[in-house]
């Protein structure tokens, strides 16, 4: 399976007659996103803004980030499962709109549990530092969600406005010499059998709360019922796996999944000789032991078995239940020869080691630690507050004092954070 | 910047183990090592007290020891308290880590010890202290005193202090932030290849091992018990009156169930963030099963239910919230002649 990724730098957007690229300046149209957005059923209207790095400007809550992408005809579809038939994804080209977003806030603020004001969007300043996504150009969708729309509805209409927008911006660059390519195929450096197998094996939902009605998730299938399953690097990469509605602490987007910091290291790896990139699974963190011992299990052999790894690396999807499955399936996979890594986020709010582990595996011993709890910032007020009503856009004026998982990007599970607990 | 320094007989030229039983003495001004470290604090610093115990009179009398030192740092006026460096000797440790963790408490000045890392008192007192690791070799007495020296001036300065092994202290359990060069995806790769190649890497977690707790005994006989039921669910009366975090919690409640046959939707809420609640809003029993309790209670398989249930939430919640409330509980449980307990989590 072959992927090529064609790279337009995008340097900045701007609103203008229709959508085009003008060198390395994405133009739109609102009217024309307007149209796109209001056929979307659920949305009642639509608001757009544009937002630069470095802008004294701040948005939230953010429902996703995506990197507006669009297959050139005779490869796999786009979004497949969402947009289109869920044929399989990460063949043929893709063209990628690089340096550009398009994000998508929610009407409601999440709740108490994971902070108010949800995952906040920073353009300026410290905690903007620390994060990818103040690097980028944003195109900000403020959805309008029809009255009275039941929960599931409301969501799957900011994913479908959301993913169709990105495609139809993306569509522009069709016709234009990409500034480069990138090749995406595991047969490229085959004669690699001294260079050890790594697998990567990654959560991609959490079973603690049951999916919305209708929700996509890995090919548009909600994932109840599902096993782990095999998938190829390129598919993650290419429009398979959107995150849940659900959000997670810290953070996966779907950006990053098409941006997979995880995926492309071994991919680089893979590229310079030092490894032998085996493949990747997808799973899920359980509801209950019967779930758990059936899917890290699977997990496991897959692993084994099929990619016939000598080494993996995994990641997780939430807090502490997929903690848990994860070091469980590193577990099985070390008892059977394996050699692992785990990524885990910070659990221990007291900032005590003994708090930060929901394992202790003497052979889960290579762990990568994200920390976050004793980092906050104090925001300031910004020139541009950004949000889906009066009340939201209050609630984020500033000043006011955030954690660093809240400040989208930062804390974030797909291996992207710079953050690093240190013990002492 | 004065400073008291506290030193074992041995150290404090008093004797060996037959000056074991030594009661505190005062000197002023500095004693043995302490004159090193007077030395190595700099030119504006003054070891002003030196403070002697024997080994087994500080174990033995432990209470009156720390009094009578916090009075002596008090009138000596000192901006720093120093033990040791105390190597291997258990009970210098002990006494070492018992003074300085309450000067520090008490009085809330910099404190600093010097101990080895298998010495009790650093296994009991490090996550209160910064212990420069002093290795079992008494010769080494210069060098530990070096970076006792170090640390304690930063301590002062209120600089900001480095890792473990950039001060030499032994690592106190806490955790804290940096943001590094490397994304969280590149070290994970090159942790699994030097793992899958034999090679040394450094995980930036350690697991804790925590001791077992034995199995109590089983209830005598049910048919007298009283029960009680506490879930970390974050059931709550509506409007959650004690005001339960929904994360990391710090409260419980304890939430009455006197006179009645189960619990009512209606009645109660969730405070809890971390699973799908909506079984649980239908029916909170399937949470805290009074229902069921009270057929039980009917049909004389216990003895009584206690007619308050105990809630909290439990996500996410560190182990020193959650050490302190299960004590608390437990404490209420005994003075209450609970019998026995059913713990419903989700």
């Amino acid at each position: 399976m072959q992927l090529t990724l064609a790279i337009h730098p995008i340097t900045e957007i701007r609103f203008g007659e229709n959508t085009r690229l003008d060198g390395t300046v994405l133009v739109t149209a609102k009217d024309e996103l307007y149209r796109l957005a209001s056929q979307v059923p659920g949305i009642e209207s639509v608001d757009f803004e544009i937002v630069c790095p470095g802008e004294s400007c701040r948005a939230g809550p953010i429902f996703d980030i995506v990197e507006p992408r669009a297959k050139a005809p005779g490869g796999s579809p786009d979004w497949p499962g969402i947009l289109g038939a869920p044929q399989t994804a990460g063949s043929g080209t893709t063209h990628v709109l690089n340096g550009a977003a398009v994000t998508l806030l929610r009407e409601e603020s999440p709740g108490e549990s994971r902070g108010v004001t949800g995952f906040v969007l920073e353009m300026s300043g410290e905690a903007a530092s620390a994060s990818h996504y103040a690097q980028l150009n944003h195109l900000i969708i403020i959805p309008h969600s029809k009255p009275s729309l039941p929960v599931h509805a409301q969501q799957k209409a900011y994913r479908l406005a959301q993913l169709q927008i990105a495609v139809h911006l993306a569509r522009a660059a069709l016709d234009t010499t990409p500034e480069l390519t990138q090749q995406f195929d595991l047969s490229a450096a085959e004669n690699l059998t001294a260079s050890p197998r790594v697998a990567y094996v990654g959560q991609i939902f959490s079973r603690q709360r049951k999916p919305e009605a209708d929700e996509p998730i890995l090919y548009g299938t909600d994932t109840e019922g599902m096993l782990p399953t095999l998938l190829h690097p390129n598919e993650w990469l290419d429009g398979a796996l959107v995150p849940s509605y659900h959000t997670s602490l810290g953070g996966a987007e779907t950006y990053f999944y098409q941006n997979h910091p995880v995926i492309a290291e071994l991919y680089r790896r893979h590229q310079a000789r030092e490894l032998n990139f085996a493949g990747t699974v997808a799973t899920i963190a359980s509801a209950d032991n019967l779930d758990r011992e059936r899917n890290t299990r699977f997990a496991a052999h897959l692993v084994k078995w099929a990619l016939k790894a000598d080494a993996a690396v995994l990641t997780k999807f939430g807090g502490g239940v997929p903690h848990t499955d994860l070091a469980e399936t590193a577990r099985l996979l070390e008892c059977n020869g394996i050699k692992t890594a785990v990524q885990v986020t910070d659990l221990a709010r007291d900032r005590r080691v003994e708090s930060a582990l929901l394992f202790n595996f003497p052979v889960v011993n290579a762990i990568v630690c994200i920390g976050g709890n004793s980092t906050q910032w104090k925001l300031p007020a910004v020139e541009r507050v950004i949000a889906a009503n009066s009340a939201l856009a209050e609630l984020l004026a500033g000043p006011f004092e955030i954690d660093s998982h809240n400040v989208i990007g930062v804390a974030n599970q797909q291996g992207a954070s710079r953050l690093r607990s240190m013990v002492y | 910047m004065r400073a008291v320094h506290y030193l074992n007989q041995f150290f404090g030229g008093l004797g060996g183990e037959e000056k074991a039983g030594a009661p505190l003495e005062v000197h002023t001004g500095a004693a043995g090592p302490g004159k090193l470290l007077e030395q190595l604090l700099g030119s504006n610093a003054e070891i002003v007290t030196t403070l002697i115990c024997g080994d087994n009179y500080a174990v033995e009398n432990q209470q009156s020891i720390v009094s009578a030192v916090l009075e002596k740092v008090r009138e000596a006026n000192a901006d720093l308290f120093v033990a040791g460096p105390c190597f291997q000797s258990g009970r210098y440790g002990m006494a070492a880590g018992s003074l300085c963790s309450a000067v520090q408490a008490k009085l809330g000045i910099p404190v600093i010890a010097g101990m080895a890392q298998e010495n009790p008192g650093a296994d009991l007192y490090r996550d209160t202290l910064f212990i420069i690791d002093s290795g079992d070799n008494a010769a080494k007495m210069r060098d530990v005193m070096n970076r006792m020296a170090t640390l304690a001036k930063k301590l002062l300065a209120k600089e900001a202090v480095g890792l473990p092994k950039e001060e030499g202290y032994i690592p106190r359990g806490l955790i804290r932030d940096h943001f590094v060069e490397k994304t969280a995806a590149e070290r994970l790769v090159e942790m699994v290849l030097a793992k899958v190649k034999d090679e040394p890497f450094e995980s930036e977690m350690i697991p804790t091992a925590f001791a077992p707790v034995p199995m109590p005994p089983g209830v005598k006989d049910l048919q007298k018990a009283k029960l009680m039921l506490i879930t970390d669910g974050g059931l709550v009366p509506k409007g959650n009156p004690d005001r339960i975090q929904s994360s990391a919690a710090t409260r419980w409640g304890s939430y009455t169930i006197k006179d009645r046959a189960d619990l009512r939707s209606e009645d109660y809420e969730i405070s809890h963030g971390g699973y799908d609640p909506q079984f649980v809003r239908q029916d909170p029993n399937r949470l805290v099963p009074l229902d069921v309790m009270r057929e039980l209670e009917q049909e004389g398989v216990i003895g009584e239910l206690y007619d308050e249930f105990i809630s909290t939430s439990g996500l996410a919640n560190p182990l020193s919230n959650t050490r302190r409330m299960g004590r608390e509980m437990a404490e209420k449980a005994k003075r209450l002649g609970i019998d026995a307990i059913i713990l419903t989590s989700t």
